[in-house]
Parts: structure tokens; C-alpha cells; sequence
């Protein structure tokens, strides 16, 4: 009913540039439809750099996603439950990396974890001869420093919008605050931590520009699936639209299976 | 003006010499891989003059009936390898990458990456592909060893000497080397014909061929 009336009073004009924002949204997808060579798509996505690329990319993805639930809850905790001066500033640091253009992001990690000038990079090396960069580490950690930011938002909405009387309730009842948190604020989480995960899960799948400043380009070792895309591209453009192909399916994928989450069902 | 990523600094400085002779016209840049160039151009790219770092790039260009006017070769470059500063693996030549771990080379269908698997072919060498970082054009690739961890890098000789202070420079003998030929042209669908022909005189000039060996190229 009420959305029947708010259409009805949609100006048309409004509604004509609306319907181009959303062909503009959707177009460019059917151009990797399009140029997908279906008859070869198979071979494509089984040649050795594409399952390589894309086994990276799962795995890297996902210890991102770890790393980030686990370094993101504690800190959506505090910018939500915590009071103390500058949290505001806080927040805006930790959202900093949303807004940063990722390659940026790299070469802020390569001042940290850099072998030869990095902060804790050079002494990681000096003294154990780690090095931090052209590995899996290295992967993880810039799909991590860009994935958090979307995690801790998703998370700390969460928290704010869970109504503090059923905390209450709870404590009332005797449960310690661990409990509290896990048998309540974890359960009136779900929602916001399901979302949060999957927007920062495909933001970490889709990092490109911090991932090849800051961990390289190698086959097998840094080379995720985006990279793997923008390098097809010049080699090899079938594969590298195949490629494209699954990664767009795997963001539908996501969607389709949050749609309760995104797409408003909820009201 | 699409051109070879290795000629940025070098057509930076032809730029601003030229526009002081015709100041009515200003050139503006789109340097990237000439593969990536090529693509570009092929889908469509506004552009007026390329220049590639092979000759191959810009027959292709004229198969695919891009490019009518004749090319001319304006300059040409060699490998060199470029180690950490100070050189802290004591790499000595191309065998000695054996010694690094991580290996920064151009992509493989990128001119100096084609240019830099024949030399390492021509040294004997065969290196794993997980020892190996690829960089989107011969810049990015020098990069890898100047702000990244990367231990050496095989690339024009131009792009090391761009980063000198930073890399020590090992030069790669001439039996193993190769020679990299870049090519200019103009393209066929130029909006500024008159200019891009203009600037294309100035590039093969002798002024211009000087400012090129001021970067380290060499005479054609």
C-alpha cells in the first residue's frame, strides 16, 4: 500500500533518470556477458594461471575475512560501546581506508611491512629474515587492510541499533558479560555481522591496487584473480572476460544469498 | 600522444621543448605498456601519435588498418639489471638472479618482457615462475625493486638510470643483450594531424634525437 502511493507520486522525470542510473549500473555487466566466448569458457577457466589465480583468491579472501572479523569486533565494540575522548577521530582513521584509493593503501603498507624501509618490515627481516612481502602475508594483509573498515561499520551499526534492555535483561539474570555477549548481543548481531562479512569478504576478493604495490604480481604466489584479470587482458582478452565472468557470479551469488539482509525484505 | 611507459621521462622533456616552439598546441600523454597502448588504440582510443617500444606493436596497428603514415625508428635501448642498493645478494650477471628470490620482469607480452626472457634465455637461465613478479609496463617493473622488496629486475637500461640513486645498475654485456627499436608514427583516425605530424618532426629531429640520448637512449 504505501509504496503504491510513493510510485504514483514519483515525478516523471525523476523516474526516467533513475531508470538510465540503473542501465548505467547494469550495462557494463552485460558487456562481459557479451564478450564471453562460451564455446572455450571451460578451457579458459581451467588453464593453470586462472585456477591458481582463483584458488589464491578464495584462500587469501578468506583469511582476510578471518583476520578481519577477528581485528574488527573488538574495535566496532569500542567505537560503539566504549566512551572515551576521541572516538570520533577514531572512527574516522579506521574509515580511512574505505575512501583511500587502495594503491595508496599499498604504499602505506610498504612503509610499514617493506623489507628495506618498512617500520616493523626491516626488523622482521634484520633480525629473523622474514620478509613480509611477495607472499600469501603479504596478500592477506592488504585484503585485510581494506576489507576491515566495510567490517567494523557493518558491525558497530549492529551494535548501536541492538536495543541495551535486553543486555539488561540478562544481566539481571545473572549472566557475567561474556555471556551476555554471546548468548544475546552475538544472536541481535547476526544480521549486521552476516552483511558485514560478505561486503568485506568481496571487497578483499576484488582488492587489486594495494595487492600489486604492496605483495607483487607472482604466479601462483600474489597473483589473485583480479590481477590475473588485468594481466589476461593483454595476453589472452577470452580469458581474461571468462575470469571476470565468474567473479561477477560470485558477487551475484553473495547478493542472492544476503538478499534478506540488502534487499529490504526484512520490513 | 600514446606512448611506451620507458619514454615517460624522456617525452616529458620533448613535450616541453616543443611546446615552447608552438605553444598553440599542447601534448598530452597516455603512457602504459605498448601492448596495453595497442588495445587501447584498437578499441577506439583518441590518439593522435604512438610510439612503441618495438616495431611489431605498430604493424600491428597497420593489419588492423589503424595506421597508414609510414613509422620511423627514433631510438633504441638495451637491458640492464637492477639490484637493491649496495647490492646486498652480490649479484654480478643475469646467471647470478638464481640467487634472488623474488625477480621483477615486465610482463610477458609486454615489449621488455619479451626483451627480457630472451636475454635470460640467452644467459642460460631458467627461472621459476614463483620467483618471478610481473609488472604492468617497464616502470612499474623498475618499481618493484626501487619502493618494493623485489631483488633485482631486468629492464631498460633508460628506466634504471631514471632511478639511479636509488638501485645499484649492473650492465648486462652486449653478447647477451638485446636491442629494443622504438618506433613513432602517426594514427590514421588523428584528430590533429597537423600537430601530430609537428611533433612527430621534432621527435626524429636532432634536437629531439639529442634529448633522447640525454635519457640514455641511444641513435637509431
Amino acid at each position: 500500500m504505501a509504496s503504491s502511493t510513493v510510485t504514483s507520486r514519483t515525478p516523471r522525470g525523476l523516474g526516467a533518470i533513475g531508470v538510465i542510473g540503473a542501465l548505467f549500473l547494469v550495462l557494463p555487466l552485460f558487456g562481459i556477458v557479451r564478450r564471453v566466448a562460451w564455446t572455450s569458457l571451460w578451457e579458459q577457466l581451467t588453464s593453470t594461471q586462472v585456477t591458481e589465480a582463483l584458488r589464491l583468491s578464495l584462500l587469501a579472501s578468506f583469511l582476510a575475512t578471518l583476520c578481519a572479523l577477528i581485528l574488527g569486533f573488538p574495535l566496532a565494540w569500542l567505537l560503539a560501546r566504549a566512551h572515551f575522548r576521541g572516538r570520533a577521530l577514531l572512527r574516522a582513521l579506521v574509515t580511512l581506508p574505505m575512501v583511500m584509493p587502495p594503491v595508496v593503501g599499498g604504499i602505506a603498507l610498504l612503509g610499514v611491512y617493506g623489507r628495506t624501509n618498512g617500520l616493523l618490515g626491516s626488523f622482521l627481516f634484520d633480525t629473523f629474515g622474514v620478509q613480509v612481502t611477495f607472499s600469501l602475508t603479504a596478500v592477506v594483509i592488504a585484503e585485510t587492510f581494506v576489507a576491515l573498515p566495510f567490517l567494523v561499520l557493518a558491525i558497530e551499526g549492529g551494535l548501536r541499533s541492538i536495543d541495551p534492555r535486553h543486555e539488561e535483561a540478562a544481566a539481571v539474570m545473572g549472566a557475567g558479560p561474556w555471556q551476555r555477549m554471546s548468548h544475546v548481543t552475538f544472536r541481535l548481531l547476526r544480521p549486521s555481522l552476516v552483511a558485514g562479512v560478505a561486503v568485506a569478504w568481496a571487497r578483499a576478493l576484488g582488492e587489486f591496487g594495494a595487492t600489486i604495490t604492496f605483495a607483487g604480481n607472482i604466479e601462483g604466489r600474489t597473483q589473485t584473480t583480479p590481477l590475473a584479470v588485468y594481466m589476461l587482458l593483454e595476453s589472452e582478452p577470452e580469458a581474461a572476460y571468462a575470469l571476470s565472468l565468474v567473479l561477477v557470479v560470485v558477487c551475484v551469488a553473495v547478493l542472492f544469498a544476503l538478499r534478506d539482509q540488502w534487499l529490504g525484505r526484512r520490513s | 600522444m600514446s606512448a611506451a611507459a620507458s619514454l615517460t621521462d624522456a617525452f616529458r622533456s620533448l613535450a616541453r621543448n616543443f611546446q615552447r616552439a608552438h605553444p598553440q598546441v599542447k601534448v598530452v600523454f597516455n603512457f602504459g605498456s605498448t601492448t596495453a597502448l595497442v588495445s587501447q588504440v584498437q578499441a577506439g582510443a583518441p590518439a593522435d601519435v604512438f610510439a612503441a617500444a618495438d616495431t611489431a606493436s605498430i604493424d600491428r596497428l597497420r593489419t588492423s588498418g589503424l595506421v597508414s603514415a609510414p613509422s620511423r625508428i627514433f631510438a633504441v635501448n638495451t637491458l640492464g639489471l637492477a639490484v637493491k642498493r649496495g647490492n646486498p645478494l652480490h649479484i654480478r650477471s643475469v646467471a647470478d638472479l638464481q640467487k634472488a628470490k623474488v625477480v621483477s620482469l615486465c610482463a610477458k607480452t609486454v615489449p621488455c618482457g619479451v626483451y627480457a626472457s630472451k636475454v635470460i634465455q640467452r644467459a642460460g637461465l631458467a627461472l621459476a615462475e614463483s620467483n618471478i613478479t610481473r609488472g604492468i609496463d617497464a616502470k612499474a617493473t623498475v618499481g618493484a625493486v626501487v619502493n618494493g622488496d623485489a631483488d633485482a629486475a631486468v629492464v631498460y637500461v633508460t628506466d634504471i638510470a631514471a632511478s639511479a640513486r636509488l638501485v645499484t645498475t649492473i650492465t648486462i654485456p652486449t653478447a647477451q643483450n638485446v636491442i629494443a627499436k622504438y618506433s613513432i608514427t602517426t594514427l590514421q583516425r588523428a584528430k590533429n594531424a597537423v600537430a601530430a605530424h609537428a611533433f612527430l618532426q621534432y621527435v626524429t629531429s636532432s634536437a629531439g634525437v639529442q634529448t633522447m640520448t640525454r635519457f640514455g637512449f641511444g641513435r637509431p
